[in-house]
């Protein structure tokens, strides 16, 4: 062998250890590569199944219009139509699965106020009041209906 | 004729062919076993990334500052308290130029208080001395070339084949190289995991057919969201690029965001 390359001996001892590097890593290689690596590009595939399967906090409007068809209705008629349930009533995929009264919220003025105070950077063709001259109470309610803007309760 | 063959060597002779042809096979179930160890189990599937292309599209026009998908991103993707951000919303104030200055405008003052969820403070200026004032929702750009993508050592962040821009959580090693990269600063270092978070579109949300938590709760539907490559009969995607003149956010970069915004001011960056 060392005489069918000719090769002395001390380069015959680098060419073996450089054998044995390249050969080990191949192994490791081997070994360690996960098995999606590769699949869509330069990353584990599966990273993406991984990251799809999380839990959901936010149910949807859909989730909401099986149990409060009614409401979801007058909704969607009115001015508020773009809103989402949960815009106003917070998170309901706990509410959704167990539905009780105590795992929503009943939002409140403040939730009202968080779109309508006026403010110079909204939009001018957003309806704004300015609340202490508007109303002293904190119950808009009493004149507005939420799930149907343009009525009067 | 003289048999040179001892029993020796043809025992093994027969000893390393037998190795050879068990070695195939037990490297493969040591591989398997080896990652199995290494790499939880696969998630379910159902979902093919390669039939999606999600984007999104702002409209700033109809923002109008609430911060509700501020919020709703933070309780979605459990982002941890304090200055972390998936999305958020920014107040822009452009005053108008003091008399003599020469100057077209004067100042942009730009602020985002937690995010804009808990309101905006009054603006730092009398009313009659703005300009334009308005609201600007940001979040991850979607780039086609993504910086942060580029820099990443060890793969872990990447660009899916749906058009999210996603971190593989067990492969980052929390080096902060990729938020430094980000042209946009849309991703941050979580306390909580130490490695690099960003915006995924919701994609625990999206794969199951619901839309992104901001784009869910957005009051005046300033977010748009959609899937180009299964547009719906009246996509809201494409009648956004129909009725505006959208632009992109730092164009000059070369980043090519696929977030188009509509009704944003030069001084946006």
């Amino acid at each position: 062998m060392r005489r069918l390359f000719n090769m002395p001996p001390q380069v015959f001892r680098i060419f073996l250890l450089a054998i044995g590097i390249v050969a080990a890593y191949s192994v490791a290689r081997y070994f360690l590569t996960p098995p999606s690596f590769g699949e869509y590009g330069w990353y584990r595939g599966a990273a993406l199944a991984e990251l799809a399967t999380r839990d959901r906090v936010y149910a949807g409007k859909k989730a909401c219009e099986e149990c409060h068809g009614d409401e979801y209705e007058k909704l969607v008629k009115h001015e508020h139509k773009s809103l989402a349930c949960e815009s106003c009533h917070g998170p309901g995929e706990v509410h959704s699965g167990d539905p009780r009264k105590d795992n929503i919220e009943k939002s409140s003025f403040a939730v009202c106020l968080r779109c309508h105070e006026a403010n110079p950077s909204r939009p001018k063709w957003h309806k704004q009041i300015v609340a202490k001259n508007h109303y002293t109470g904190s119950k808009c309610t009493e004149c507005h209906v939420p799930h149907s803007p343009s009525e009067v309760p | 004729m003289k048999n040179n063959v001892s029993r020796r060597s043809v025992l093994a002779k027969i000893g390393a062919a037998v190795a050879g042809l068990l070695a195939t096979p037990v490297a493969k179930a040591a591989k398997t076993v080896t990652q199995k160890v290494l790499v939880a189990a696969d998630a379910p599937k159902g979902y093919d990334p390669t039939q999606h292309k999600w984007v999104m599209a702002i409209d700033a026009n109809r923002c109008i500052g609430c911060g509700f998908c501020a919020e709703a991103c933070k309780k979605e993707n459990h982002v941890p308290e304090g200055p972390y951000f998936r999305t958020w919303v920014e107040r822009y104030i452009i005053t108008k130029p003091k008399p003599g200055s020469g100057a077209a405008r004067g100042e942009t003052l730009v602020d985002s208080p937690n995010g804009g969820i808990n309101g905006y403070p009054e603006a730092p200026v009398p009313k009659d001395e703005i300009q334009h004032s308005f609201f600007v929702p940001k979040l991850c750009n979607l780039c086609h070339h993504s910086p942060c993508v580029q820099v990443c050592p060890v793969g872990a962040s990447f660009d899916a084949p749906d058009g999210t821009v996603l971190v593989d959580p067990s492969y980052c090693i929390g080096c902060g190289f990729c938020i430094q990269a980000c042209p946009y600063g849309c991703r941050f270092l979580s306390p909580v995991t130490k490695t690099a978070e960003k915006c995924t579109l919701c994609y625990h949300r999206i794969t199951r057919g619901l839309k992104p938590a901001c784009v869910e709760v957005c009051p005046t539907q300033a977010r748009i969201f959609g899937d180009l490559k299964n547009p719906a009969p009246d996509d809201p995607i494409q009648q956004f690029y129909q009725n505006n003149l959208v632009t992109a956010l730092k164009p000059h970069l070369g980043t090519e965001p696929r977030v188009f915004y509509a009704g944003i001011d030069k001084e946006v960056r």
